[in-house]
């Protein structure tokens, strides 16, 4: 069966775009400490609108991609998105962490120096890194929201047209009275 | 695509997800094992590594030597549990089927970790360590049943492609 190959891209550009906003958002973003919710939540839905716009079965390699792409774009728009917020994220982690030490906690090391950064803003060298790594594991968690996705929202047959009614019997003179 | 061929390529997955899986569990005891040997430079770089995925905040991670792992109870818990998911992978489900594991066995293992999380931000409660950890170990389990046949239905599907152009070469130059 000649099957016209699934776009991909738009699905994941909408919904990596939502994912990676609520991801970057100070406060929403603690959503992403559920097992990445925001990222896997948002690749299956982005599996949705595949299945929405696709005519036949989805597969769960069809997943996978939309997943994969879902988590790249969202990673983008979460580096983006946490720019302006850079301060007020550190400053606010910086709260965290020293609540938490209160309870005798030992920090994970250099995380005082990340903070004591005075403008509190990284090098372009860790914001690439940063950009690097966030992709690569959003991806990966897309692809997990991807292959879910299908599971749940993809059609599981094929879409049969409806047979063609057939043609009305010719109609015969009318009977002579 | 023969029985076969698909066999090897999940095989192959398979394989390939338990070594990741294996890296990705032993950067996470790294962590801590580095900042006790006093290597906090790359200590720093596995934890910021696993800091987009994970609150990190040491009073709800395990330490070591009183160095906090890289990842959170639950997080660890998940990834436990997906480890071992992949230990059951081949008793469970073999190295044959390509269809997915059905939504109905997802949902009830995922409701644990879904009400314990939500609960907590929500502030309703504080779950102790433990259960965050058990939370993440059940739903982790399921994961690779949908992870390696997703990503070895999509090598097949490239295959399934690749073969089918293949053939629509050869038919147009019998045809020359």
């Amino acid at each position: 069966m000649d099957q016209k190959k699934p776009e991909y891209l738009r699905p994941a550009l909408f919904a990596g775009a939502v994912a990676g906003l609520l991801s970057g958002l100070p406060i929403i973003s603690v959503g992403n400490c559920v097992c990445c919710l925001w990222i896997v939540g948002g690749a299956a839905m982005a599996t949705r609108l595949l299945a929405k716009n696709t005519a036949g079965i989805l597969t769960s390699g069809d997943g996978a991609i939309v997943g994969v792409l879902t988590g790249i774009v969202a990673a983008v728009v979460d580096t983006i998105v946490k720019i302006p917020f850079q301060p007020y994220n550190m400053a606010l982690a910086r709260r965290i962490i020293d609540k938490v030490s209160e309870f005798g906690t030992e920090m994970p090391p250099g995380l005082d120096g990340l903070f004591d950064g005075g403008s509190g803003t990284l090098s372009p060298g860790w914001f690439l890194l940063g950009l690097f790594f966030s992709a690569a594991v959003f991806a990966a968690m897309g692809v997990l929201g991807g292959i879910i996705g299908i599971a749940v929202f993809a059609k599981k047959y094929p879409q049969v047209p409806p047979p063609a009614a057939p043609p009305s019997a010719p109609q015969g003179p009318p009977d002579a009275a | 695509m023969s029985r076969s061929g698909i066999s090897r390529t999940i095989l192959a997955v398979y394989l390939l997800t338990a070594a990741g899986t294996a890296i990705w569990l032993s950067a996470i005891f790294l962590a801590p094992a580095l900042a006790g040997r006093g290597s906090a430079g790359a200590a720093r770089l596995l934890y910021a590594a696993f800091s987009p995925i994970c609150h990190q905040l040491p009073g709800r991670c395990f330490s070591i030597h009183g160095h906090p792992l890289a990842v959170c109870a639950r997080c660890l818990g998940i990834y436990s549990g997906f480890a071992a998911g992949l230990v059951l992978y081949p008793f469970i489900r073999g190295f044959s089927k390509l269809e997915l594991p059905s939504i109905r066995v997802f949902l009830p293992l995922t409701l644990p970790m879904a009400l314990d999380g939500a609960a907590g931000i929500l502030g309703i409660w504080a779950s102790p360590m433990g259960v965050r950890f058990a939370t993440g170990v059940v739903w982790g389990t399921v994961l690779p049943f949908f992870f390696v046949t997703g990503i070895a239905d999509l090598f097949l599907a490239g295959r399934r492609r690749a073969a089918a152009m293949a053939l629509e070469r050869n038919q147009a130059n019998d045809v020359k």
